[in-house]
């Protein structure tokens, strides 16, 4: 019964669990942090470009804007440390004290407790690659079946998550130079400069363009996804995307029957009649999700 | 309301008083004997040169008398000219002795002395052997940096700002008679306070000669400097009017000497010598808690195999990464989106 509290139904429809309060929190303090950070450092970068002086104006010019960048820096770099600890906390909790209660851990398990991790690159990634191509060059209709989280995603988590620390680095040599300049020769500059502003350029380009395009602007989303700010993603998302995975939920709820097959979630109305019980609560239904799969409790990017 | 009515009286007229003082009529008259504006003052009045340049004779009498020579007699400068009307004017030497009297020296005033100090640095056109350098003619003359630069006072009165201080010129005013003098004077000393022009500007001037790739290549410079620096967090600032940052002549001139004594990087002497530039970075004014080892920081990097190898690959690190990653994916974008949009094209047979 309480597996079902991962799907929410409203109006009729299927919203499926994604991301908890806390989860949505992180992303929301990532995402404003980078966009502050990108519209203070990038007047920076293209100091000629005949915009940069009005952006820079907006964020009170080379006075207070350098602050703010600072500032929203300093914000972005204590989350990745808070996130650090809390996706530690949360696979020593839910997966290695289980173990070590029971005295079965050892290094070769608990090294493929931590590869198997779900947003871990796996072979199931790169065989769904393999089928994207395949069904964007036309060869099949059939889609890749994601699963809880596909390789878009995974790409999404791991880009901030090397894109912090890089820029994190730099941009503390570049402001603390004096200190870092005690312990590093004076070139280290160049190189934090260089880093900050090519991986800066990078992360931007990879956000704005790519991350924004699968969860906002693809025409099956467009002009807005909302699971950020629900935690919930639709049926009919959750059957493009995140199929396999579905398929999972789904037989774990008993709702075999109320399946939709893939790829035709956009000719199929969602059934009717067929109600699961409602949740609203998002944060209850966490916690049934932990316990249905103890191993989540990770932050996603989608 | 009454009272209201007598304080805009009062401060209508201390407007005009100040308008009055400020540009200064009188003085003009004094500067201008020759009644050289009769012709100068009407904006049109212009030509197209021998060499095929348009030139402009108008002279702006506000602006000049708002200038570091508004003192100085047109005659002063255009000694050549005798009659009115003249002939086609000579250029001005700037060297010449001109009426101004020094007042610590009580000497008549002359510019010779910077052109000793340039004479002996790293823009001298003559080599230490009195011969004259390779490409001579591209060293700087005064008119190459300097126009006629404007006064540019500071405010010192409880708080530093731009500007004249009333406040202050009350206290000049109990000693001094002549508001001509006092401003004047105000002014002579507070533009010499700071620098009369902002980094970006003493940048731009720089750049006319050291961003020229022909001046560049001429004298195996190892890089257009203006445009490294501007790469440098300094050189981005400084673009965006900041006044605090360092531009060219902080770095390249020794501490207590004039830009004109400005020594080559190579002259050990010089502040930019490979063994003292660690004092550049240290000075109390910019990094003080700094190592010398701040000052090896390349602040003319340039994007360059052979000027900076290191960084040029670190860089192409970067650049293979960012177009390594978002190549593809934009790649998968566009036929995710052909995909979505022509759903129905079909190119093999399909079961």
């Amino acid at each position: 019964m309480e597996a079902y509290r991962i799907i929410k139904v409203k109006k009729g429809e299927k919203y499926f669990f994604r991301s908890t309060v806390n989860q949505r929190l992180q992303h929301i303090i990532l995402a404003t942090c980078v966009i502050v950070l990108v519209l203070t450092g990038m007047p920076l970068k293209f100091h000629d470009a005949f915009w940069a002086p009005y952006l820079y104006s907006l964020f009170g010019g080379i006075k207070v804007a350098p602050i703010i960048h600072k500032t929203a820096g300093c914000i972005l770099m204590l989350l990745f440390v808070y996130h650090i600890i809390y996706l530690s906390c949360n696979i020593y909790i839910g997966q290695i004290a289980p173990l070590r209660k029971k005295k079965e851990l050892s290094i070769g398990k608990l090294l493929k407790l931590l590869a198997t991790q779900p947003l871990i690159p796996n072979p199931k990634d790169l065989k769904d690659i393999v089928q994207l191509f395949k069904y964007l060059l036309f060869l099949t209709d059939q889609k890749p079946q994601g699963d809880e989280f596909t390789w878009k995603n995974k790409f999404d988590y791991w880009a901030p998550f090397w894109g912090v620390p890089v820029l994190g680095i730099s941009g503390l040599i570049m402001w603390n130079k004096e200190f870092a300049t005690r312990l590093l020769p004076g070139e280290i500059i160049n190189y934090a400069l260089i880093a900050h502003s090519d991986e800066a350029l990078l992360a931007a380009l990879f956000l704005f363009i790519w991350h924004w395009y699968n969860v906002h602007f693809k025409t099956s989303v467009f002009p807005m996804g909302t699971v950020f700010i629900t935690g919930y993603l639709s049926e009919k998302l959750m059957v493009e995307d995140h199929y396999e995975y579905y398929v999972k939920i789904m037989k774990k709820a008993g709702l075999e029957h109320e399946i939709l097959p893939p790829n035709e979630s956009y000719e199929r109305e969602p059934a009717e009649g067929k109600m699961v019980r409602e949740e609203s609560d998002a944060t209850s239904a966490d916690e049934n999700f932990k316990t249905m799969n103890p191993r989540k409790g990770e932050s996603r990017n989608d | 309301m009454r009272e209201y009515k007598n304080l805009q009286t009062v401060a209508g007229m201390a407007m005009v008083i100040l308008m009055v003082a400020l540009f200064n009529p009188g003085e003009a008259r004094a500067a201008d004997v020759g009644n050289c504006l009769l012709c100068h003052k009407y904006p049109g009045l212009s030509r197209i040169g021998e060499e095929g340049k348009f030139r402009l004779f108008y002279v702006n009498e506000s602006v000049f008398m708002n200038s570091v020579h508004a003192k100085v007699k047109c005659e002063g400068c255009h000694t050549d000219i005798q009659n009115i009307p003249h002939e086609p004017a000579k250029k001005v030497d700037c060297l010449m002795e001109c009426h101004i009297i020094e007042p610590s020296s009580e000497q008549k005033f002359s510019h010779k002395e910077v052109a000793e100090f340039l004479s002996k640095s790293v823009h001298a056109k003559l080599d230490e052997k009195q011969n004259p350098k390779k490409y001579a003619e591209d060293m700087p003359y005064c008119l190459d940096c300097h126009d006629n630069p404007l006064f540019r006072p500071l405010s010192f009165f409880k708080r530093v700002r731009p500007g004249i201080s009333e406040m202050a010129l009350g206290r000049c005013r109990v000693c001094h008679k002549s508001d001509e003098f006092i401003f004047r004077f105000y002014n002579h000393v507070t533009t010499r306070l700071h620098t009369i022009r902002s980094p970006k500007n003493i940048a731009e001037m720089c750049g006319r000669c050291h961003d020229d790739p022909k001046v560049v290549a001429r004298h195996n410079l190892t890089t257009k400097a203006v445009y490294s620096y501007g790469e440098t967090f300094h050189g981005k600032a400084a673009s965006y009017l900041d006044e605090r940052i360092p531009d060219c002549l902080d770095c390249h001139v020794n501490r207590g000497k004039s830009v004109h004594q400005m020594l080559s990087h190579e002259d050990p002497l010089s502040i930019t010598y490979e063994t003292n530039k660690d004092a550049i970075c240290t000075n109390i004014e910019c990094h003080p808690k700094a190592t010398p080892r701040l000052a090896n920081y390349k602040v003319h990097m340039e994007f360059d195999p052979e000027q900076s190898p290191k960084e040029y690959y670190f860089k192409i690190f970067f650049i293979t990464l960012t177009g390594g990653t978002l190549l593809p994916l934009m790649g998968i974008m566009f036929l995710d989106l052909f995909r979505r949009l022509f759903p129905n094209i079909r190119i093999t047979r399909r079961k």
